[in-house]
This record gives C-alpha cells, structure tokens and sequence, in this order.
C-alpha cells in the first residue's frame, strides 16, 4: 500500500465519466480475481495492459502504475506478484479520492 | 458495436471535422471523445477493427485514432487496410498505444500510421497531434478544392474558346477529354479519314452588288447562323469560314462512325432552314439566293497549320478539295456527292431526286469521280 487515503485530482470536464469508470475498475477487479484463480496469465497480462493505459489518462497514475506491474508478473507468470498487485489494488479502489479541478 | 459519442459537447450541426476512436476499453473511447469534443470536434467510436471499417466505409471520417491491441483485427491490422484502399488512404491513422517497444513502432509505420500517441494519453499531446494533423488535413483540403476550381476554370476556358468552331457537345467533350488525353487540337497532324462538307451561298455576288455593306453582314450573319446551328446540330467541326463559304468536318476531332449520315442530315438542315430565309429575302429585294452543298469523303490532313504566329486547326487534301469543287457546281438546294459517301447514305435518299452525273472530272484530281446530285430543297418542302 503506498497511501492509505490517496487524493486525485481530475479535470473538471471528465467528472462525469468517473462513475463510470470506477465501476468498470471494480469489475475490473472481479476480472483480475478470476483470472488468477484459474491462473489465467494471458488474460491477467491484458487486463494489466489495459489498466496501465487508461489509469493515468484519468489521472489515476497508481492504477496504471499496478497495472504496469500486474502486466509484468503475467509474463513471468508470477502468481504470489500478481495477488500482491490485485490488493493492493483492492485497497486503493476502496480508499481513492476524488478532487475535481 | 459502434455509437456515436453524444456527450453534452458533441456539436449539434454537420460537423467540420470528424474523428473515429477505435478501443476495446470503453473508459479510454470516453476520454478520448471528451477531450476531441471538447476542441469542437465530431466523433464516432467502434469497439472493435470490423466495426470501425464499416464506419470508416460509411462515412469516412477525416481522422482515425487506432488502439493497437483489440480482439479480433488488431490495430496494425485496420491500419493496413486504410490505407491499402485507394478511398481510405488519405485518411490520418493515428496508433494509440501502450506498446512501447521500437518493434511495434516499425509495425506500426509499415502498417502506414500516421503518427503514434503513447498510453497513458496526454491531454496535451492529444490535443497537439490531432491539431497539427488537423491543419494538414485542412491544408490539404484547401489544395485540392484549389485544384479543382482551377482544372474546372481551365476546361471552362477550353469550353469557350472552342465553342466558336465547334457544337457546344463537342466542346464540352473536348474539355473532358483535355485533363484525360490532352488538348485533342494540339499535337502533330496527321492523316485521317473523314468527311469534308462544303456549302456556300447561290447569288452571293449579286447580294453584294446591290444592297449596303450593313447590310450585306446582317444578311451574311444571318445565313452563316443558319448554316453553323446545322452543322453543331449534327456534331459537325467548323474548318473555315470565308466569304459566303462554310467548311465542315466530321469524323474530326473525334472519331463518328456514322459521318456520312452526320454531313448528309446537315446538307439537309442547312438547304431546308435557309429555304423561308431566302423566299424573305426574295419578296423583299428580288435576289435569288440558295444554298449549294458538297460532301466528299477520304483520307485527309488534320492539324495545325500555319506560322509561330498564326496558325489554324484545319483540315487538308483530296476530300475537302473534292467537296469544294463539288459545292461550287452545286445548284442552289443541290447537293452533290462522291460515290463513297452516296453508297454510305442512299439508304436516306428515298423521297429526293437523285442524278447519276456518271464520272466527272475535276479539277485537281487526276481521275473522275463518280457524282450524285441530291436535291435537298424537295425534301424540305415536301
């Protein structure tokens, strides 16, 4: 965990779509759960990949950084890496704020 | 699966400038489309490459942002076919992608993108990109609306220089044919077949003994408007026009099969509209005028003939010879024929009095020819 009330901030013109976007990250989260259960590293390497392109578009430079993480544990199938990412993860999605700018 | 990407700064009218986003990630389609929308453009977006094609394919877009890694088609995959399509080539491809080694970069350059936009996207750098690729779409736009107003001027003025000599038709054949084949009345002469049709005016020398100079070119500009509206109504090229005498091509510049038919039908127009013209003229000043026509079919010289300075597009050699000295023995309502265009037009002849001549001789040919005499003014009065 690197903050335990971690802040961002998004631009004004987005907040809109940021509702839609933390829902799709915690189906995401689902996602990521179910591939690792079935020890699915292609489809953790994408769902990796995709996090760490849309995460800091937003603004969310953590999501993209765990992504980046997540995408790279895939490769080496590194499963205790992978679990340690997805809670992180978990625990940053449940404690995010949101300033709008 | 498309859609088109309403959000509350979508333009409501016809758009200036269209962008489709194409991702398999709905977060990264909104953001884009917020951010394009929000500098005032248009944009549609496909979740996957066959989606996007059938956009792309229904209404091009003027910009294309392409997600690398989708299912199905990837992204080189959509690229490729862009820009392998004579229709969508010109449309900007730009990759968006997270893959950050040079490979996919040369992938994506020999796939034919554009230009490249790293994830996590930038605002700026978006902004910037689709900007410049903006002002070189506009730039190029502009070229070509430019180049296009100015092939449209040229045949214009193609269009209007050669609708004195020619039929409005023909003319407007020509200026299609200048940007295709070039000017069809430049370039080196040469022989060709064809038909010469002279025609002149019976009892122009009286015309001009006994009325004023006025008008005699009104008369003139009267007969000649006759004869010329003949000759475009069937197609016919105006050669030369001198005194009261008309030359007439066909199968010249362009290529008419039925030539023959073309000159006879023009006799026909010019003896039979000038008919009430000269019964006019008769009641009002007593001169006894008609015209007298000859037509003569060969291979002749076709070109520009003449000097640095003055030249004119005309046609030379036997044929126009024949037909030249075919008219001047022509009667007034006559016309006279070779043999070659009489065989090709009997057929059109029932109901005029024709005469065998037999072989004549003329001068300037070393042997006779055969000669019909059609009498054309029947026809029109009948």
């Amino acid at each position: 965990m690197t903050n335990s009330n971690p802040t961002v901030t998004v631009a004004k013109d987005l907040a809109d779509l940021i509702p839609v976007f933390f829902k799709n990250r915690h189906k995401e989260l689902e996602s990521l759960r179910g591939a690792l259960a079935r020890e699915d590293f292609e489809q953790l390497r994408h769902l990796g990949h995709r996090m760490k392109g849309v995460g800091t578009s937003y603004g969310f430079t953590t999501v993209s950084e765990i992504g980046k993480r997540i995408e790279n544990g895939a490769r080496g199938s590194d499963r205790n890496a992978i679990e340690a990412c997805i809670g992180e993860y978990a625990d940053y999605l449940s404690k995010v704020q949101v300033v709008y700018e | 699966m498309s859609k088109v990407a309403g959000g509350r700064n979508a333009p409501a009218a016809q758009p200036e400038y269209r962008v489709l986003v194409v991702d398999d990630d709905p977060d990264m389609v909104g953001f884009l489309a917020r951010l394009l929308q929000s500098e005032g453009m248009a944009v549609e977006t496909a979740a996957d490459g066959a989606s996007a094609l059938s956009l792309v394919d229904a209404t091009p877009p003027d910009l294309v942002l392409l997600d690398v890694m989708m299912p199905g088609a990837s992204g080189f995959d959509v690229c490729r076919q862009l820009k392998g399509d004579e229709a969508t080539a010109l449309i900007p491809v730009v990759l968006v992608t997270s893959l950050e080694d040079s490979e996919s970069r040369v992938r994506g350059i020999e796939a034919g993108a554009d230009d490249f936009l790293s994830k996590p996207v930038k605002r700026e750098e978006l902004i910037a990109r689709v900007k410049t690729l903006r002002r070189l779409h506009d730039t190029r736009k502009e070229l070509e609306s430019r180049r296009l107003t100015a092939e449209v001027q040229r045949k214009e003025a193609i269009r209007k220089a050669f609708s004195r000599y020619i039929s409005p038709r023909l003319a407007d054949r020509i200026a299609e044919a200048a940007g295709e084949q070039g000017d069809p009345f430049q370039g080196r002469a040469q022989r060709t077949n064809l038909v010469a049709l002279f025609a002149d005016l019976r009892g122009f020398t009286r015309l001009t003994e006994k009325n004023e100079v006025g008008e005699v070119v009104g008369m003139l500009n009267e007969y000649f408007g006759i004869l010329t509206d003949a000759a475009y109504q069937h197609d016919g090229t105006i050669f030369n026009m001198a005194g009261d005498s008309l030359l007439v091509g066909f199968n010249v510049p362009f290529p008419q099969p039925d030539a023959a038919e073309r000159a006879w039908h023009t006799a026909l127009e010019m003896v039979g509209r000038f008919a009430p013209v000269a019964a006019a003229w008769h009641r009002r000043l007593g001169l006894d005028l008609g015209v007298g026509v000859g037509i003569c079919a060969g291979e002749a010289i076709i070109g520009n003939v003449g000097s640095e300075h003055y030249a004119s597009y005309t046609i030379i050699g036997n044929p126009v010879n024949t037909a030249a000295r075919l008219m001047q023995m022509a009667a007034a309502g006559e016309v006279l024929i070779c043999g070659p265009v009489f065989e090709r037009i009997r057929h059109l002849l029932s109901g005029h009095r024709v005469d065998g001549r037999g072989d004549v001789a003329l001068r300037g040919r070393s042997e006779p020819i055969p000669v019909f005499a059609v009498q054309a003014a029947a026809e029109a009065s009948a």
